[in-house]
């Protein structure tokens, strides 16, 4: 009886213990999400009080006669792409830097990292501003031809300016990140290495960056769940322009949904993007652990 | 130390200072063309202002009510984070401690989330908010962030609750100690490093949210945030920069403040939260 008692007493306490935290994530994920699967069958203008079922319809529109979704999509693979390689590259180059037991140290980590903790849409128009009106300035003042093209006028250029705002945001993040990866690199595997003969270069790329590699891990996941879904920054910088040029996926789903009244079409569109953002990460996920059972 | 790799290194020092002070340039001048007037503004925006005026400041704080936005994204922001705090800590306690099939299962829908890109589900959840007549609400917003912060903070948690040994609880429980009681004043205590750092990416991602308050607070100016607020004067202020730099500043001076003071805490919280994460 006293067992029988304690093992309900348990039950009960683990019922009580976990229950807020489903509710909580049933109100802000499952139920949306259950919902979406459903309005991505429907035609809907978000008016009418029945939303039209028409199966797969949408989907199949969005595949074959798309010219928004392909270009978002487009766009946001190109920034995906380019996001993770410069971000990665340039911010070890700068913990390589900040390593090096600069004076200076503190402050510059603290320089770098302070557009991070800056609200996206908010960096978007102070670059906007910049740009626009900071760059005439700056072009009457030094005559260099960079201050005069249209760095939000040009689709090419413009894609450049979402990019470069985008880094300038984030890197002091993924800069720390990489200067916590090198303090944990033992200081007696450099020194061997030098004794050794090793140059700076190959001392880089023989010991330091092997070492770096769960720095690296982590950073490039965090550079790809936060490409894929690039938004707030777009808004404000370039609104989706010129030309709809600049339009990425979250952004196109954003202007289908509530811009263009689209529900239906447009939460299949947040499908979409769903599936996506699920096969990339199960992937990065099993290449991820393949490798560090290797090593 | 040699002569020439002295030399060396002070270039070096002073190549990083210069490049440190030009990537905060864009800051520089978003600030003192809030000090300047319309004119000055579009006569030379680079050149520092002839006449330092408060003018945009005083116009721009009563014009977005500044102290109630403040408030709001206090309110939001603290509500917010309060209850993911508790109602993590509480579950990823159980969940680490319970070993079991039910247990395994829950904890997989509570970190599943992590998964889901919020453009997927923005236009549903705003549907649901609506109908628990959680919308157009500072405390509904702040309770909504509950359930969008708790994957991760679950994932913290657990990992870290897996770490105290298990003896603990149960000389606990010897001295009368059981649920609540011995979660608060046993175990909670213990992650105070976990939720430091759970508090500090938190507070970061909250405070500076935009999409969620966009579809959640934006219809009245009593509930916006800051940034809705920065973000709607632009739009309705689109050539008058003085105003809108000025509003950008005032968003994002609290920030700036806090980081001054906490920029270790800051920092090493940031690098925690994803090294865990």
């Amino acid at each position: 009886m006293a067992s029988f008692y304690r093992k309900w007493r348990s039950k009960l306490e683990f019922g009580i213990f976990t229950l807020p935290v489903l509710i909580c994530v049933a109100v802000a994920f499952y139920i949306p999400f259950v919902m979406t699967v459903r309005y991505s069958l429907t035609k809907w203008n978000g008016i009418s009080k029945h939303p039209k079922f028409i199966g797969l319809d949408n989907f199949r529109q969005i595949f074959t006669g798309d010219a928004n979704f392909t270009n978002a999509a487009w766009f946001t693979v190109k920034y995906a792409v380019l996001y993770i390689v410069l971000i990665n590259v340039l911010a070890i180059l700068l913990a390589l830097v900040l390593d090096a037991k600069l004076k200076s140290k503190t402050w510059l980590r603290a320089a770098f990292f302070i557009p991070y903790i800056l609200s996206l849409v908010i960096v978007g128009f102070i670059w906007k501003f910049i740009f626009m009106q900071g760059f005439e300035s700056l072009g009457h003042s030094t005559g260099w031809h960079i201050f005069k093209m249209s760095w939000l006028g040009e689709p090419g250029l413009a894609f450049i300016s979402v990019l470069f705002v985008s880094i300038w945001q984030s890197i002091g993040f993924y800069l720390v990140i990489y200067v916590a990866g090198l303090q944990s690199v033992p200081g007696d595997l450099k020194e061997a290495a030098v004794v050794d003969g090793a140059g700076p270069v190959r001392r880089f790329f023989s010991v330091t960056l092997p070492l770096l590699a769960p720095s690296i891990t982590i950073a490039v996941f965090m550079a790809l769940t936060n490409s894929i879904k690039v938004f707030d920054v777009i808004l404000s910088l370039t609104g989706g322009g010129p030309g709809g040029t600049t339009y990425s996926v979250a952004y196109d789903i954003y202007r289908d949904t509530f811009t263009n009244n689209l529900y239906g079409y447009g939460t299949a569109k947040a499908l979409i993007l769903f599936v996506a953002v699920l096969i990339i990460t199960v992937i990065q996920l099993s290449i991820f652990k393949r490798r560090e059972v290797e090593a | 130390m040699s002569a020439s790799n002295r030399a060396a290194r002070w270039i070096g020092e002073a190549v990083m200072i210069i490049l440190s002070l030009a990537f905060l340039y864009p800051l520089f001048l978003a600030i003192i063309n809030s000090f300047k007037s319309f004119q000055e503004v579009m006569s030379d925006v680079i050149a520092l202002p002839n006449h330092w005026t408060f003018g945009n400041y005083a116009y721009v704080w009563d014009f977005i009510n500044y102290p109630r936005l403040f408030l709001n994204n206090t309110v939001i922001t603290v509500l917010g984070l309060a209850g993911i705090v508790l109602v993590s800590s509480i579950a990823a306690y159980k969940l680490a401690r319970t070993k079991s099939r039910l247990s395994g299962i829950v904890y997989f829908i509570c970190i599943m989330p992590m998964l889901i890109p919020f453009q997927s589900i923005m236009l549903t959840v705003l549907k649901t908010a609506r109908f628990l007549h959680l919308s157009d609400s500072t405390w509904g917003l702040g309770l909504l962030y509950w359930g969008f912060g708790a994957p991760l903070a679950v994932f913290i948690y657990h990992g870290f609750v897996k770490g105290i040994p298990k003896e603990l609880d149960e000389s606990a429980m010897i001295d009368g100690a059981s649920g609540f009681g011995l979660f608060f004043r046993i175990i909670f205590p213990l992650l105070k490093s976990v939720t430091a750092t759970i508090v500090i990416i938190d507070v970061m991602w909250i405070w500076n949210d935009f999409l969620l308050p966009l579809l959640m607070v934006n219809g009245s100016p009593t509930t916006k945030t800051l940034t809705l607020a920065a973000y709607t004067f632009v739009g309705q202020y689109t050539s008058d920069w003085q105003y809108a730099m000025t509003a950008m500043v005032m968003a994002v001076l609290p920030s700036i403040v806090v980081f001054m003071f906490l920029q270790k805490y800051i920092v090493k919280g940031v690098v925690a939260g994803a090294v865990k994460g």
